[in-house]
């Protein structure tokens, strides 16, 4: 097992100095562009929700991997045979699993990832009103003395407010 | 000689941090002038003696002395005397170094112009500075040493990176360690507070132009470090939500919550417990980006060479700094009491709002980076978090924080009057009304251009929104202009620099919506004469000029010339570097700009003939996003030198309020035991630790995998008790079958893929007459592998395969869901895929797994 998964480091640091080293990698060829710009338009969105697999976090877009030419040529493919975007994706992740899909599906294991923005800002946004209300509360409970309200009528007898500055 | 000086003076520095840790917190718990004045020496000594550190391992480096291991690997002769410099810090080791130098500069800088802070408060928060300057030097000194020896020295170092020979990326790391390590200074001040018990208007104006100084340099080295993803590595982005990217955006995010939150703190004197959790969180941040780099936690396309033991040490340092920090926050937090009193609709209310939204998103992006860990640790498959993902979520969530960020600072303190606010924007909202129906006009009704219309419309509501609220302290065109321009010339400079900074955000916004909706791009190849048309420019191909000498590279450079309306515009020459020592291709980009937008060129592979595969992209207000960038540090550099920042340190009042509740106490008792006297204890300020607690869990569990050597990007095969996919190859040979799917069944089966092109096939060879000789049929399939290289492979080698299949294209290995040769699936009888084995087949493996799960499925 652990000799497996040394030699595995040892490959994903070889992937990971391939593309670190082959430095500029606009990875499309211009082979494989299609004819139909709204076809070749449609394969580069799809191109870019993919992960390629042999990268650290590059879409096949985006990498010059061997493995990421043949799956750009394979949704070029699969969008000439008339498949639809959906289909073309579902077609990857039949064979790779939804780890190629950079833009995770709606599911259970990804709720939290997906409701999880929204429960952070409900979270932060129930806190500052917890303590503005607290805030408010305690400054409820001091009612002025006696000699702040003469001082406060004085005050606002003569100058008027003065503006606070900045 | 001069390594071993470094390391004699690091050792010394980490006893000086000790002393400096201690003494100084210990005098002030105890009330000990004596003790407490060792803070500031130790500090200035501590800097000395980690600079001169910095100095020894710098000489070895512009020296080339090779008997340096850190030299050997990231330098060589050749290099040019700039990189030698920078070199120092392209490493591991010296980045660390680097990391401990900006420390000790910071401690330093307390020491100087924190002369006249409570000498109580500078002795904890130096102690504080301290404990991290320990934990920071041992970690170097335990585990990354730059100043190991080699015997005998090489003649020569490896070489650098080319892709780091650049001056983008050589200025970009000092500059983001002086924001993460200058959000240090927050933090040792919060805790010091916190141990205080004490939060003061004093405090705050302490802490805010350091965090200031922290924000400037980190938001300039986010952006250079953008800039140079930008023109050096050719794919016309800026930006991939890449977990390192993601590691300094955090912070970002944080510092800037931290920054505006400082000023309520400051004027206002409340949102002080808020603040004081700011600071832990945005260091902490820092930490933890830190530790993501160099961990091998996460995968990255661009980290350090990772090193879990690195990783559980700097994982320990942030168990200690943020787990401690928050058990302090939890436990003091709640006695630090509110002060002035606001409504929602007040600038206290949104820079509150500016908080909640900059937190969330900085936790968002905590999220969707670490998730796939989550999820992994849950053993609920393997996600990827991508792109995708941080557009959809991050856009809706920034969106109506701009929207709101014209509008804050309309209002007044304490109570705010939001229809007057609305109504003096009223120019801005033309102008934005204006300017998404220009953009729907001019390009056209489609989701992309009113996407594109609402980021320049906030742009420009931002922009003319800011510019309304500096006419408003001006008085402009209310009173003669002279008075105006009076008024222009004493407004504070830090008026100033909230103008700037909110209208470099609209720029940056105006950049990001432009690029992001109407880049174009042409890729072709090109022969010499071609001519490309990009978004009205003609880019003519003049050829390539082979073998140009560079300082230490070859490269081949093509000649370009733009033209628009046939007018020549720009000569662009993109290159192709060969790099000497090491051995590595570069392509530099030529990059045109008009100011408003880019003709961003890339030289790709020669296609014969001279010709060559050309990348062009016209990117449209990418230089008003860096430009933004710089606007924005500018707002801060400017705010920085604010007059109320100049005359010196803050004192504090002496009729100061206690925060306490008991104020007796706290005038008789030590100040140390001020808080202790009544403990009470709030279940919001515990959250923050609990979350800390699952979330360095995680990272432990994680750590401990990559340590047991399951590498994190091994993918789990979908294929897994499904058919095998239907294909039907050709023999390899004559005499030698060829295979299809409806061969696969009735015998329990190994499909090995292999090439003759890929180097651990040829480890693994040797081992497969073991599968033979066990019972188990061995079928091959030659994987996009010429079929003359496969036989010639297979003749040199031996043949232990029954069947050969020729995949020529990797079709059949597509369907198999192969990633990465050589792989093997285990069928059976039924023809059902049971197992894959992605990397080498070993005689232990064989051994223990493939042979004992094909007798049991044979049975």
């Amino acid at each position: 097992m652990r000799l497996r998964a040394k030699i595995s480091i040892i490959l994903a640091s070889a992937a990971l100095v391939v593309t670190l080293w082959s430095g500029t990698a606009w990875a499309i060829r211009p082979d494989e562009i299609l004819a139909d710009p709204k076809l070749e338009h449609r394969a580069r969105a799809i191109g870019t929700e993919l992960r390629c697999l042999v990268c650290q976090n590059e879409s096949i877009d985006d990498s010059n991997a061997d493995l990421a030419h043949d799956l750009r040529v394979l949704v070029r493919q699969r969008l000439v045979a008339g498949d639809s975007d959906e289909q073309v994706k579902q077609y990857i992740v039949a064979r790779y699993g939804n780890y190629v899909l950079l833009k995770p599906p709606f599911m259970a294991e990804t709720y939290l990832l997906w409701f999880g923005p929204a429960l952070l800002l409900l979270c932060a946004a129930g806190v500052a009103a917890i303590y503005i209300r607290r805030v408010s509360q305690t400054a409820q409970t001091a009612p002025l003395t006696d000699d702040e309200s003469r001082r406060l009528s004085a005050l606002l007898g003569d100058a008027g407010r003065k503006k606070e500055d900045s | 000689m001069i390594a071993e000086i470094g390391l004699f003076a690091l050792i010394l520095a980490l006893l000086v941090a000790a002393v400096q840790a201690s003494i100084p917190l210990i005098g002030a718990a105890r009330g000990d002038a004596v003790w407490m004045s060792l803070d500031r020496p130790s500090a200035f000594t501590q800097f000395c003696l980690v600079a001169i550190s910095f100095g020894c391992l710098m000489w070895a480096h512009v020296t080339s002395d090779f008997s340096v291991l850190n030299v050997v690997q990231s330098s060589h002769t050749d290099k040019p005397l700039l990189y030698k410099i920078t070199g120092v810090w392209a490493n591991h080791e010296g980045s660390m170094m680097l990391w401990t130098l900006i420390l000790v500069l910071y401690g330093l800088a307390v020491s100087i112009f924190g002369r006249d802070l409570p000498p109580a408060l500078r002795a904890r928060a130096l102690a504080i500075q301290g404990m991290i300057g320990f934990g920071f030097i041992l970690f170097i000194l335990l585990t990354s040493n730059p100043f190991l020896r080699v015997d005998p020295a090489p003649v020569n170092g490896d070489g650098l990176n080319p892709l780091l020979q650049d001056p983008g990326l050589a200025f970009h790391p000092p500059f983001l360690y002086l924001g993460y390590v200058g959000f240090s200074m927050a933090f040792s001040f919060a805790i010091a507070a916190l141990i205080e018990g004490r939060v003061d208007a004093a405090w705050a104006r302490w802490v805010r132009p350091w965090t200031l100084v922290a924000w400037c340099a980190l938001t300039l080295g986010v952006a250079m470090g953008s800039w140079w993803s930008y023109y050096t590595l050719g794919w016309g982005g800026y930006w991939a939500w890449d977990p390192v990217e993601n590691a300094s955006l955090m912070p970002w995010l944080a510092g800037t919550a931290l920054l505006h939150s400082s000023i309520v703190a400051e004027k206002r004197d409340t949102l002080k417990s808020w603040t004081i959790f700011l600071a832990i969180v945005t260091f902490s941040l820092s930490l933890l980006g830190t530790f993501l780099v160099r961990s091998g936690v996460l995968t990255s396309v661009h980290s350090f060479a990772n090193d879990p033991k690195r990783g559980l040490f700097i994982l320990l340092l942030l168990g200690i700094v943020t787990g401690g920090s928050l058990i302090l926050y939890a436990i003091r937090a709640p006695a630090l009491k509110g002060g002035g009193l606001f409504a929602m609709v007040s600038r206290e209310g949104g820079l509150l709002f500016n908080n909640i939204v900059l937190s969330t998103a900085a936790g968002t992006v905590l999220l969707g980076t670490l998730y796939p860990l989550f999820v992994d640790a849950l053993n609920l498959g393997k996600v990827s978090v991508g792109p995708p993902y941080f557009n959809i979520v991050m856009v809706p969530l920034m969106l109506p924080m701009i929207a709101l960020m014209a509008i804050g600072p309309l209002l007044a303190w304490k109570r705010g009057d939001l229809p007057h606010a609305l109504s003096r924007l009223k120019f801005a909202g033309a102008a934005t009304a204006l300017t998404v129906v220009a953009t729907l006009l001019a390009a056209g009704i489609s989701t992309r251009s009113l996407l594109a219309g609402i980021g320049l419309g906030l742009g420009v509501w931002l922009f003319f929104g800011s510019l309304t609220e500096w006419a408003g302290r001006v008085h402009l065109f209310r009173h003669s202009l002279a008075d105006s321009l009076h008024r222009a010339w004493h407004l504070p400079r830090s008026a100033y620099g909230m103008t700037l900074g909110h209208m470099g955000l609209a720029f940056v916004l105006i950049g990001v919506a432009g690029s992001q909706a109407w880049r174009t791009e042409y890729l072709e190849v090109m022969q010499p004469g071609d001519t490309a048309t990009v978004a009205g420019y003609q880019v003519k191909f003049l050829g390539v000029e082979e073998n140009i000498v560079g300082p230490n590279y070859i490269s081949a450079r093509g000649n370009f010339i733009a033209t628009r309306n046939g007018r020549l515009v720009a000569d662009l020459t993109p290159e192709r570097r060969m790099y000497a020592n090491p051995q590595q291709p570069l392509s530099t980009v030529a990059i045109y700009t008009n100011l408003v937008s880019d003709l961003y060129v890339v030289l790709g592979d020669p296609a014969g003939h001279g010709g060559s595969v050309v990348h062009i992209f016209h990117n449209p207000l990418v230089p008003w996003l860096f430009f933004g960038a710089l606007v924005m540090v500018l707002g801060g550099i400017v705010s920085l030198t604010d007059r109320h920042h100049r005359i010196g340190a803050p004192r504090r009042r002496i009729d100061v309020r206690p925060v306490m509740r008991a104020p007796a106490a706290v005038a008789t008792a030590p100040v140390g035991a001020a808080v202790a006297a009544k403990p009470r204890y709030n279940w919001v300020t515990v959250v923050p630790l609990a979350g800390f607690i699952i979330l360095a869990g995680f990272l432990v569990w994680r750590l401990y995998l990559v340590e047991l050597g399951f590498a994190p990007n091994l993918i789990p095969s979908v294929m897994i008790n499904r058919p095998a996919p239907t294909f039907d190859l050709p023999a390899l040979a004559d005499g030698l079958p060829g295979i299809k799917t409806a061969e696969l069944q009735g015998k329990v089966t190994l499909v090995n893929f292999f090439a003759s092109w890929c180097i651990p096939c040829r480890e693994e060879h040797p081992a497969l007459p073991l599968v033979t000789q066990a019972g188990i049929r061995l079928v091959g399939i030659s994987y996009k592998d010429r079929p003359q290289d496969a036989k010639a492979w297979l003749d040199q080698l031996g043949n232990p395969y029954k069947a050969i299949g020729v995949d020529l294209y990797g079709h059949a290995g597509l369907d198999f869901g192969v990633y990465g040769v050589p792989e093997s699936y285990l069928i059976d009888k039924h023809g059902v895929i049971r197992r894959k084995w992605t990397g080498p087949l070993t005689p232990d493996l064989i051994r223990d797994e493939v042979v004992p799960l094909a007798e049991k499925l044979a049975r």
